[in-house]
């Protein structure tokens, strides 16, 4: 039982990474109904950005304030990003053929993923510690301050994303340009605001989860941005894609799937048992586990 | 398009041909990898450019072809052309087992579980399942090509097979676009709902796009592993199915634009060796200002025999 709750501990904390980041690709599928492919490197730029900052701005500070601001700025550098490629890249793409926005993103993530090489370099980067190493032992499980941070911000993220979306009037305004781009401008909705503001919220949302990556895995890449980006936009089919409680249901699902398939059976075939997951649910529920919820472009 | 049609193919087809002897050996490799990946891209234009399916996968079929080559050469001794028929069929097999069961998933879905077949794909050569793909290394050392005892070890024997190979695939692609099978999957791909309502079995079609796509894909494969004499997982990465991708779209699905795309992704480097690092910097920033100022692609493709005033604006169909 000491595996399980120990995978069941870790799993947590990658899902809700996962679910970080699944986030941002399902609030910009709702409304644009593209695949973001760029926002997998910006997560990954990130990691790199809060490194920068930790160096070059903080002096290499690691308390509480230090922290917060590594966090807060590397989120603010990933939202201005984000508004600048949706405007460089996407948007004057929103009404030619799917698939050259795909191109686009596509061209985009390539852009970032080999800026982050130009100005950081090839090689693995180890990201500072930039909390405590403490550990608690659990009777036989072992769980770090880090995930256990994680897991709360992560939640609270969640929590405080939903209220917005639910409760507030520009909340109304995102799931009303996500059910009908051309019926909310006729009701007065800026939907280029709206987008504008998805950007911005998704890019943050990423933003925290590069770091989060960063103190959890501590070695960063250029490229990973592919690998992360990519389980959290299966996460958020899983979950049901431009449904936001489902991006993070399917994140955490995706996350307690691949540390029980680490734990029990090999991290050598993570990718392969992810996909078919993936693919067994595209089969049984074709829109995802709570369904999805898109502008159906006609 | 008319003239490029009546001057363009045969000065194009007569100078490839010539191309091999006017070259020193590293530059007859590159053109080897240029007819390489142009019949890869050109596999991928039936599944994704004249059949519409979001395939972002094609590298697989690429690899289930270069390692059917590559086990049945150095596991079973096989000389590399005796293998051609095996490394079309495995691969168009999977190509139905595969598509079967996807096919009816909407553009964007389909896409993400076409990257995850390749993912799947590599990772299970990696993990060396079943103790013949070789691990990480991949199969090396496979014989040099030879017909009935010939030797054919030259660089220029394996240029012509290439050539041949991609002459071959344009044929196929032309009698396609005349066939039964090439207006269903036109009309499939313009409205895939009223391709039905006149009687069109979409599902049966698409699968047989893929299988298609599949198996030249696969013979491509073959004449990868012929000419570098090894086939490695990473030559198969979803990377490079991203790129075929592209190549597609940015080409705007017609063979001169695909082409043009192949010789831009890979051809282009080789010339500009000193900006090998800026390579990908550069393409990203190309294909989004490509998108932006010709959505429909550098040379968009025209359908061959149906007028003109026939063919919706968009060419892709949501």
């Amino acid at each position: 039982m000491d595996t399980f709750f120990q995978q069941l501990a870790n799993g947590l904390t990658i899902g809700s990474m996962f679910a970080l980041v699944a986030l941002g690709y399902t609030m910009v599928y709702g409304v644009m109904r593209l695949i973001n492919f760029a926002h997998g490197d910006m997560v990954a730029a990130s990691a790199f950005v809060g490194l920068t900052i930790y160096t070059q701005v903080m002096g290499q500070a690691t308390s509480l304030i230090a922290v917060i601001a590594i966090f807060l700025l590397s989120a603010v550098a990933m939202a201005i990003v984000g508004v600048i490629l949706e405007r460089l890249a996407y948007r004057p793409l929103r009404e030619a053929p799917r698939l050259s926005a795909v191109v686009s993103a596509l061209g985009a993530s390539l852009v970032i993923q080999n800026g982050i090489m130009l100005i950081w370099g090839p090689q693995m980067r180890i990201f500072p510690e930039l909390v405590p190493q403490v550990y608690w032992d659990l009777g036989g499980v072992v769980i770090s301050l880090i995930q256990v941070i994680i897991l709360a911000l992560s939640l609270i993220l969640m929590v405080a994303l939903y209220l917005f979306v639910e409760k507030t009037r520009m909340g109304a305004a995102i799931r009303a340009s996500s059910i009908d781009q051309d019926a909310a401008r006729l009701m007065g909705i800026n939907v280029n605001s709206v987008i504008a503001l998805i950007f911005i919220i998704g890019s943050s949302l990423g933003a925290v989860g590069g770091l989060f990556i960063g103190l959890y895995y501590r070695g960063i890449t250029f490229n990973m941005g592919w690998q992360y980006g990519l389980y959290a936009f299966v996460a958020a089919i899983i979950g049901g894609i431009g449904n936001i409680p489902g991006a993070m249901l399917g994140g955490m699902m995706l996350g307690l799937f691949n540390a029980f398939i680490a734990g029990y059976v090999s991290s050598t075939w993570s990718d392969a048992f992810t996909f078919i997951l993936l693919i067994a649910i595209l089969i049984v529920r074709p829109t995802g586990i709570l369904g999805e919820r898109v502008a159906e472009k006609v | 398009m008319k003239t490029l049609q009546r001057f363009g193919y045969p000065i194009f087809f007569v100078s490839m041909a010539l191309l091999p002897h006017l070259l020193n050996s590293r530059w007859q490799a590159v053109a080897i990898t240029f007819l390489i990946f142009a019949i890869v891209a050109l596999s991928q234009d039936i599944i994704l450019g004249k059949s519409g399916m979001f395939n972002m996968g094609q590298a697989l079929f690429f690899g289930i072809g270069a390692y059917t080559t590559a086990i049945l050469n150095s596991v079973y001794g096989w000389p590399l052309l005796a293998t051609i028929p095996l490394a079309i069929l495995i691969p168009a097999i999977f190509g139905v087992i595969l598509a079967g069961p996807i096919v009816h998933l909407r553009g964007d879905y389909l896409l993400v579980v076409t990257i995850g077949f390749n993912i799947v794909f590599v990772q299970v050569v990696q993990n060396n399942l079943g103790g013949i793909t070789g691990g990480p290394n991949g199969i090396f050392g496979l014989d040099a090509m030879s017909f009935f005892g010939i030797q054919l070890a030259s660089q220029i024997s394996v240029y012509y097979f290439a050539f041949a190979v991609l002459l071959l695939t344009l044929w196929v692609m032309r009698n396609l676009e005349g066939s039964k099978a090439g207006r269903a999957l036109h009309y499939l791909r313009e409205d895939q709902l009223a391709a039905e309502s006149i009687g069109i079995n979409t599902r049966i079609y698409k699968i047989f796009a893929f299988a298609l796509g599949a198996g030249i894909a696969g013979l491509a494969g073959t004449v990868f592993a012929t000419q570098y004499a090894a086939v490695s997982p990473e030559a198969f990465d979803f990377i490079q199915s991203v790129l075929f991708f592209s190549i597609v779209i940015v080409g705007g699905s017609s063979v001169p634009g695909v082409l043009i795309g192949v010789f831009v992704m890979f051809v282009l480097p080789e010339i500009f060796r000193e900006f090998a690092t800026w390579r990908f910097f550069i393409f990203g920033f190309a294909m989004i200002a490509a998108m932006i100022l010709r959505p429909r692609g550098i040379i968009p493709a025209s359908f061959g025999k149906i007028p003109k005033f026939l063919i919706k604006d968009s060419n892709y169909g949501g």
